[in-house]
């Protein structure tokens, strides 16, 4: 499915045309310009002030962009949303009463109830749980998987490089939700651990190209040619001072993928291909809720709320993030 | 630049041969038997017999080169569900739908969203900045499963009188409308915001200042520098995002009951339909592939310092 | 610049309202002749009479061709003569008379050498037909089917199996043994001849609208696949001024809601698509709303090899609600099963004396048989296929085993992934699981048979010499009260007090439909069988 693909679209806008597109392949001429940019911030940031300004210099500029603030407000609202409403209500989620069956929002239940009487205040807050933890699950397992294949293919290089390459653009031929499904169908049933499995090899092509891209005009560096003059092994220059200057890169990427990821287990979920009864996640509570549209709308827009509230709060984080540790960027 | 574009056709065969094996073995690999449609298991003298028929009955490895070897004349193979139906015909009767109604939705995208973007750029930091950024966020974060619905529920059923809108099909234009925007709103939402992206950054660059210090008539700015190079991104994401929609249409098929070639996929993939699965992801890899390839082309050609630089 | 980005902004506008206003003119065609608009929920994966394994198909099939005999009105379904004008049964041999006024569409009378070509194709190894299996009853016809042609001959089989064509109109067929049911059998859509020069002319593509040559009263004449089918009145068929129809579109309407919506707005006046239970009860209300019965049971099967003590199968079945499951979750009219045979069924009350699952649930009858359970099974694997239906239904199966002290977790599988899980033999994880059985023909033999010891069908492990005794003993009787009798003991081994219980039957099905008050003489029979031919539309 394109959707959850595009929401990753934006990356570091160290790019001449802020152009890193999922479905776009960069030639190595292009890849070039972003090396001439990411080159300067590597210098910068690993050449002259210790570590702990920068991060403290990203820290406030991220503070003083008012819409990042109210968007990470607005995450770590609905973080609290789904933490804490299931540990603090003493309703049993599961309890079926049929007579309480399809109640319009009320105060006795804020978000209604659905076809078997339960709660959905805290069915959905339980379904945040299930969405958060598959969420950054996969967004876990896509950023190890998409570091560790992008920083071999950027630091080998040569041969490698090129044959890794290669093959992520014969994946990216691959297109995402039928990929997914096949996933699951080799796994044969859907529980958290296949649906994050299944998530994670649809959505790393993008992290694995940033990353290679990355650590491909990081390592062109003077302060590496340095290292490995003064006897550095190559281990060690990869991890202390190509991964720890892409670090602010993986925290936006993270930032990118979990909604791209929590939209794609929405999807999965829509076509039949949730996680197993009783327990719920947004997405096969938006899926409950399609067929009773017609009649109880709230059933269906609820969770999609929440997942939009879920996208938007983490897109803006990440627009934040990229700006604060990107000091080349102008405040327009 | 053509040792450059003959050097990626080449490399795309390879690729192509890739993504046909890795879905193969991903076929493989998932249980389930496509002969058996019904609670009643298939007989095993038949089943054998049908393993026999479609070769699958032969090494994983002898599969895939009846395969290749079929797919290089052109001949997908026939269906293993639906009988009297090959590939050929399922892609033939298909996929035109999807391209269709994905150019459409590619077609509001860019009219709507390109001009949005542009809007918001210009009156940048104002309300109608604001509302027009406000209105690409939610409907970049809305799923598309809740868009479609909701556009069915008020256009199609509520306000039917007014609209005349069917709710579902792909007969005659007026079915064509609410798929449309149900599956553009995203990419809508996407150029609008790639295109105040770069509309703003270009409004930055010294040649404009120094255009607005020589004293040139704004219209003139915007039109002739501004606009010409910060569409080229969007115009080279077109492509791409072409390939996203015809490829990822398929909630939008299901929802509208569209016969394209997204939900023929899905169904092909659950009823274990080999041939179709194979044939299927061939096409849409190549659409990606070739897509891709028309975009890096293009871009050469767009952007002269790229250009220039390679000589 | 500006002003020009504006001016396209707009026009692209106006152009959309434009289409949109355009559009809608164009769909208001009106039509003078009798159309009916109705929606199917899939697309018939195939229309030869030998391939076709599904409803969709059959009802299409059934339509556009004529078969040897239909179904009368329920509850007999006694077979009425239709291609076959008479016949006789004696024992072992069927003769059948066709009817000479049944014509191909081009021409050509249907004979019964065109029978004997089409079922011998049907049963042919090459074909691999999945509904072979309807004419195990002949003789002969299961060993031909299960020729492996490149090991043996198989000609030599294919001249064994018992059919044969006694002069032009005569039809012999010589079964394995008396089998009462085999004429109501015929009027299943694997029995209808297909025109021979068609199939070898035109080969895989013989179905489309322009090749295939039909006998019935209606004609497909165009297909858009997975969008639409068109049927027009065969105006050469032998009762053709009988028919109104004049046409019949059949939108292929997957998506419940989809369908209803389009019923709502007009587009279509049948809906058989199918139902989200959540719009049934206000459907319930209106006038357009049809509950048909079926020959059909959904129910619940146990592994009896985990689920070892029958008293914990009878707890099970005696815990769960049945009447809540149908009243708040199905919603479409169905019936608590107290056994597995419908009720509907020739004989059904008959057989059905002693089927003692109760309608509501019963927890203190529940709970007394878990007390008589030596080792009860706490944890209960339930496996469901992945339909939201199931699933709902799985949930409250699981609250009301809970209230007997068993932790139950469900298991939901992809369909085909499922199906190689259930076997036979079932996975050894599962402990439950769900299934559905439509009958082929109108005979309680069609159900009880699934349960013998060496049925493809019988995914619990229960095999009982005595059980499979009855199934034998009542296929040698003819005579029908003697025959329900002995069905009555079969079925009390199933469902009954002294029974195994191998299965818990949940409800019996129903077909729903949403009819337009414009269309006159629309049913669906038990058998999901529906006759476009006695349609009219005001």
């Amino acid at each position: 499915m394109s959707e959850p693909d595009l929401a990753t679209t934006d990356p570091p806008r160290s790019s001449p045309r802020g152009l890193d597109r999922p479905f776009m392949q960069r030639r190595a001429e292009f890849e070039e310009a972003l090396a001439r940019n990411a080159g300067a911030r590597g210098a910068e940031a690993g050449a002259s002030l210790p570590r702990a300004s920068l991060w403290g210099d990203a820290f406030h500029r991220f503070m003083k962009n008012k819409a990042s603030v109210v968007a990470a407000i607005a995450f770590l609202l609905l973080l609290a949303f789904v933490i804490f409403v299931p540990w603090l209500s003493n309703e049993d989620p599961y309890a079926i009463d049929f007579s309480q069956a399809y109640q319009s929002p009320s105060w006795a239940h804020p978000f209604g109830t659905d076809g078997f009487g339960r709660d959905l205040l805290i069915r959905t807050a339980l379904g945040g749980r299930v969405s958060f933890a598959i969420g950054f699950a996969a967004t876990f397992a896509i950023m190890v998987v998409g570091i560790v294949y992008g920083a071999t293919a950027g630091f080998v290089g040569g041969h490698v490089d090129n044959a890794l390459m290669r093959f992520l653009d014969a994946l990216y031929g691959l297109p995402y939700l039928p990929f997914a499904i096949m996933t699951l169908a080799v796994f044969g049933t859907v529980n958290f651990w296949t649906m994050v499995v299944a998530l994670t090899i649809a959505s790393w092509f993008t992290t694995a190209r940033v990353m290679r891209g990355q650590i491909f005009t990081l390592k062109q560096n003077d302060y590496v040619r340095a290292a490995y003059a003064v006897g550095a092994k190559g281990p060690r220059v990869l991890y202390r001072h190509l991964l720890v200057n892409t670090l602010g890169v993986i925290i936006v990427f993270v930032f990118l993928e979990l909604p791209g990821v929590i939209l794609g287990e929405a999807f999965l979920s829509f076509l039949g291909l949730g996680i197993n009864p009783p327990k719920a996640s947004w997405g096969t509570l938006a899926q409950d809720g399609y067929t009773a549209y017609a009649t109880h709308p709230y059933i269906i827009v609820i969770p999609s709320i929440c997942i939009a509230w879920l996208i938007l709060s983490a897109f803006f984080i990440a627009d934040g993030l990229r700006d604060a540790l990107d000091p080349r960027t102008k405040e327009t | 630049m053509l040792a450059f574009i003959i050097r990626r056709i080449v490399w795309t065969i390879p690729v192509l041969l890739l993504v046909i094996l890795m879905t193969f073995l991903m076929m493989k690999l998932i249980k389930g038997n496509p002969f058996q449609v019904t609670e009643r298991p298939v007989p095993a003298s038949i089943q054998r017999n049908l393993d026999r028929k479609f070769h699958l009955d032969k090494p994983w490895w002898v599969q895939y080169l009846y395969y290749v070897r079929d797919t290089a004349r052109l001949d997908l193979g026939p269906s293993l569900v639906q009988r009297n139906q090959d590939v050929n015909d399922v892609i033939k009767e298909h996929f035109p739908t999807s391209i269709k109604l994905g150019l459409m939705a590619m077609i509001f995208a860019i009219v709507v969203g390109i001009p949005l973007g542009v809007f918001a750029a210009l009156k940048h930091n104002t309300a109608l900045d604001y509302t027009a950024m406000g209105i690409a966020n939610l409907g970049f974060a809305l799923p598309s499963f809740l868009v479609a619905t909701l556009l069915i529920y008020f256009f199609a059923l509520r306000l039917k009188d007014y609209t005349g809108l069917p709710t579902n099909g792909w007969e005659g234009p007026s079915s064509w409308v609410l798929p449309t925007i149900a599956l553009g709103i995203y990419p809508m939402t996407y150029f609008a915001r790639l295109v105040r992206g770069t509309v703003l950054e270009t409004l930055q660059q010294d040649y404009i200042r120094t255009a607005k210090a020589k004293g040139l008539r704004w219209r003139l700015v915007v039109g002739k520098h501004v606009l010409r190079n910060s569409l080229i991104p969007a115009v080279t994401a077109a492509g791409p995002v072409l390939g996203g929609l015809i490829t990822g249409s398929f909630i939008v098929e299901t929802i509208f009951g569209i016969p394209g070639i997204g939900k023929y996929y899905v169904t092909a993939v659950t009823g274990r339909d080999y041939s179709v699965v194979m044939g299927i992801t061939v096409l849409l890899s190549v659409i990606i592939i070739v897509a891709n390839l028309v975009v890096d082309i293009l871009y050469g050609y767009l952007d002269p310092r790229i250009r220039d630089e390679r000589t | 610049m500006r002003k020009t980005k504006r001016w396209a902004w707009w026009a692209g506008a106006a152009a959309l309202i434009a289409i949109a206003v355009a559009g809608s003119a164009l769909g208001a065609t009106g039509a003078k002749s009798q159309v009916l608009t109705m929606s199917i929920g899939a697309e018939p994966p195939s229309l030869d009479p030998g391939l076709a394994t599904d409803t969709t198909s059959s009802n299409i099939l059934l339509n556009i061709m004529e078969p040897l005999v239909k179904l009368g009105p329920a509850p007999e379904l006694k077979a009425v003569p239709a291609a076959a004008s008479s016949w006789t049964v004696k024992g072992k041999i069927v003769n059948l008379k066709l009817n000479p006024a049944v014509k191909w569409t081009n021409g050509q009378p249907v004979t019964s050498a065109d029978y004997v070509w089409s079922w011998l194709r049907t049963i042919s190894p090459e074909l691999g037909a999945d509904y072979a299996y309807q004419f195990y009853g002949i003789a002969g016809a299961e060993a031909y089917n299960g020729c492996d042609p490149g090991k043996a001959n198989c000609n030599a089989l294919k001249n064994k199996v018992g059919v044969k064509a006694v002069g032009k109109y005569g039809l012999q067929i010589t079964l394995t043994s008396p089998q009462p049911w085999f004429i109501q059998q015929l009027s299943h859509h694997s029995f209808l001849p297909t025109n021979k020069a068609a199939v070898t002319k035109y080969g895989n593509k013989w179905t489309e609208p322009q090749n295939i040559v039909t006998d019935g009263p209606f004609k497909l004449s165009a297909w858009k696949h997975d969008a639409s089918m068109t049927l027009t009145k065969n105006t050469k068929w032998r009762n053709a001024s009988s028919v109104k129809l004049d046409r019949i579109n059949l939108q292929i309407i997957t998506d419940a809601s989809t369908a209803l919506n389009a019923f709502k707005a007009g587009n279509i006046a049948i809906d058989t698509t199918g139902f989200n239970p959540s719009d049934i009860p206000a459907l319930k209300k209106t006038p357009e709303w049809k509950v048909y019965k079926a020959l059909g049971t959904y129910y619940y099967g146990f592994n009896v090899k985990n689920i070892s003590d029958v008293n914990q199968r009878r707890a099970m079945s005696f815990a769960i609600d049945r009447k809540a499951i149908t009243k708040y979750i199905t919603q479409a009219g169905q019936v608590p099963a107290r056994g597995f045979t419908p009720p509907g069924i020739a004989g059904g009350p008959v057989i059905l004396k002693n089927a003692f699952n109760p309608p509501t649930h019963q927890t203190a009858k529940a709970k007394a048989f878990m007390q008589q359970v030596k080792n009860p099974k706490k944890d209960i694997h339930l496996y469901i296929n992945n339909s939201p239906g199931h699933i709902n239904i799985a949930t409250a199966v699981q609250a009301f085993w809970k209230e007997l002290g068993l932790n139950v977790s469900i298991k939901v599988q992809e369909w085909k992934q499922y199906l190689e899980f259930l076997g036979p033999p079932p996975n050894s994880d599962v402990d439950v699981y769900r299934l559905g059985w439509i009958y082929d023909y109108p005979d309680a033999q069609n159900g009880l048979v699934l349960w013998t010891c060496g049925s493809g069908n019988n995914n619990t492990n229960w095999c009982n010499k005595k059980y499979d005794a009855l199934i034998a003993k009542a296929n040698n009787t003819p005579n029908a009260n003697a025959r329900y009798l002995i069905y009555q003991q079969a079925e009390s081994l199933l469902s009954g007090p002294k029974g195994d219980m191998p299965l818990m039957p949940i409800y019996w099905y129903t077909y729903t439909a949403l009819v337009s008050q414009k269309v006159k003489g629309f049913s669906i029979n038990p058998m999901d069988q529906w006759d476009y031919s006695t349609i009219s539309v005001s």
